[in-house]
């Protein structure tokens, strides 16, 4: 980690609070009014929220400038998620300075998923850099004033550069591998992929052992059966303990608008309530919420961790 | 070698429409290997297009080791049908897309004649491996990095062509997040690694692969090209190989265990 601190999210990481981070998705459209609103029920609930980066390979407005808007109209810190997928090694660079720039002061340095995956699945990937080269690349940008080829960079961005781990994956040890990597690769925090279950947080961190790197582990509260079902069956490397997804598909059966919210949050409350105590005894640094569209669910669950 | 399928008869059929008079010329290198160019290719698609009402003026086939990508060897066939080129609508090409542009600027370069060249194959990539299954596992990127990867390209057997992976999404199996039918390169990577015990490796950055030894199009100049002769000497030293004739006519390593199974 570098000595300098530029944004609110790693001065919380340093002063070795506990950390609280959410999440927003610009969608398909010409706006980001969604988030934005959004980000304003948030604000005092979460140090800095992440900005999604065509999740799942969706393509949707640049987080880029969703970061800037959200950041300037709200006030919220931005996490801004960068991803290999969709620019090679100078696009990459042009953004984290344009990054620089717009006053961004935290980077999630992502691979990204194939872009097969998503709804433009004929584009070219591109994935000239992958997560570790990025980290390296933003570190040498903002530590040395240099780009990759060594050009030298005048009033270099003054931002932190963070990575994402997969607790979940098949092949741990090789998961683990790589984070090892990008923590040599100079990365100043992670975030973890969505975890449910708490032997698999466990085992992540008994493989990786001792960091100095803070851990975010990342929980989805979801808002609909929809949502969690999404993740169990779509996304890789996570599972959601049909527990928890039965009790959410029953709360389909609730024909009363409000009294169904009322229950997706009583489900929610009771699953991540054993799940944020045992949080509590792991080497995680805090928690990243993923509770994308579902703002109203971050405070109760805070207030099990304080 | 490279690997390839032939395209489906309708497409096929529509660059030919309106035309009539066609060659139908084959390949002895690859096509004749993956059976898309062989004289038993070019004489069913000979046949097929004259079923489509097609007037099928001559049909080239290039016995194995003459390849239409290579214009010493091409070229003594295109000329020695030179009539029937001159007098057709479309050269149909059966080899990969190296051979269909080979015949292309021979036939309109060299012998001043401009036809349509049409490919009839698609092409899938430099393949190894076999008998029967085969797998891309180079790209010819002009740069290679096994000897930091413990032998496995990355570059091409990663569905993203990382040279730090795995990425996050690691299937059950250790498969690909793309293609569950596909092994995740960088676990076997790892698992090779443990093996080697070289796993300090693993968790050392490799550097952003260096693209620019892959500038399009890649010229290349030999300074001995190999002529036909040199090639007859190159096929003797198989005698080398205690023997090696039983061995070119024997079953196939897979296809005994499959006959043993049986």
């Amino acid at each position: 980690m570098t000595d300098e601190v530029y944004s609110d999210l790693m001065k919380e990481l340093v002063e070795g609070k506990y950390v609280f981070t959410g999440e927003l998705e610009p969608e398909k459209a010409g706006n980001v009014n969604e988030p934005i609103e959004m980000a304003k029920e948030l604000l005092g609930l979460v140090v800095a929220c992440n900005v999604t980066d065509n999740p799942q390979s969706f393509a949707y407005v640049s987080s880029l400038a969703a970061s800037y808007k959200i950041q300037k109209e709200t006030g919220m810190e931005c996490v801004y998620q960068l991803r290999c997928a969709d620019r090679n090694r100078m696009a990459l660079l042009s953004d984290v300075l344009g990054a620089g720039t717009l006053g961004i002061k935290n980077i999630l340095a992502l691979a990204g998923d194939h872009v097969s995956l998503g709804d433009t699945p004929d584009a070219k990937p591109v994935f000239d850099l992958d997560s570790t080269t990025l980290i390296h690349m933003i570190r040498k940008v903002v530590d040395e004033g240099k780009d990759l080829a060594g050009n030298d960079i005048a009033d270099p961005p003054k931002l932190h550069v963070g990575g994402a781990a997969a607790p979940g994956a098949a092949h741990l040890k090789a998961e683990v591998g790589k984070v090892r990597r990008k923590i040599n690769a100079g990365v100043e925090y992670l975030q973890t992929q969505v975890v449910y279950y708490t032997d698999v947080l466990d085992k992540f961190f008994n493989e990786l052992g001792k960091t100095d790197v803070p851990i975010l582990v990342g929980i989805f509260p979801a808002r609909t059966f929809g949502q969690a079902d999404f993740f169990d069956k779509y996304v890789a490397g996570v599972d959601v303990p049909p527990d928890y997804l039965e009790n959410m598909r029953a709360t389909k059966q609730i024909k009363d608008k409000e009294k169904r919210k009322e229950e997706v949050d009583r489900v929610n409350i009771e699953f991540f309530t054993g799940f944020l105590e045992h949080l509590k005894g792991t080497p995680a640094a805090g928690c990243h919420m993923m509770a994308v569209g579902y703002p109203r669910i971050i405070a109760p669950l805070r207030k099990v961790m304080e | 070698m490279i690997a390839q399928e032939q395209k489906p008869m309708e497409e096929i059929l529509g660059y030919l429409e309106g035309k009539q008079k066609v060659v139908v010329m084959g390949c002895g290198g690859c096509a004749t290997f993956y059976h898309t160019g062989d004289k038993k290719a070019v004489n069913e698609m000979a046949e097929k297009l004259t079923k489509e009402g097609k007037e099928v003026l001559a049909k080239i086939v290039m016995p194995l080791g003459m390849q239409a990508c290579e214009t010493d060897k091409c070229s003594i066939f295109l000329q020695k049908k030179r009539r029937a080129i001159e007098n057709c609508d479309a050269i149909m090409v059966m080899s990969c897309g190296d051979g269909v542009q080979v015949v292309t600027e021979y036939t309109d370069e060299v012998m001043g004649i401009a036809k349509e060249v049409y490919p009839v194959n698609d092409p899938l990539g430099l393949m190894g491996g076999g008998p029967k299954k085969l797998k891309e596992t180079c790209q010819s990127c002009g740069m290679c990095e096994l000897g930091k990867t413990a032998g496995i390209c990355p570059l091409t057997a990663c569905g993203k062509g990382l040279m730090n992976g795995p990425c996050g999404g690691v299937r059950e199996g250790d498969k690909c997040e793309i293609d569950p039918d596909k092994d995740c390169a960088w676990v076997k990577i790892y698992k090779r690694m443990e093996k080697l015990g070289t796993l300090d490796a693993f968790e050392q950055m490799r550097d952003p692969h260096e693209w620019s030894k892959m500038k399009r199009p890649r010229l290349f100049e030999l300074e001995k090209p190999m002529g036909m002769k040199d090639m007859m000497g190159a096929m003797m030293n198989l005698n080398t190989i205690k023997g090696y004739t039983s061995l070119m006519f024997a079953k196939p390593p897979a296809e005994e265990e499959e006959a043993k199974k049986e």
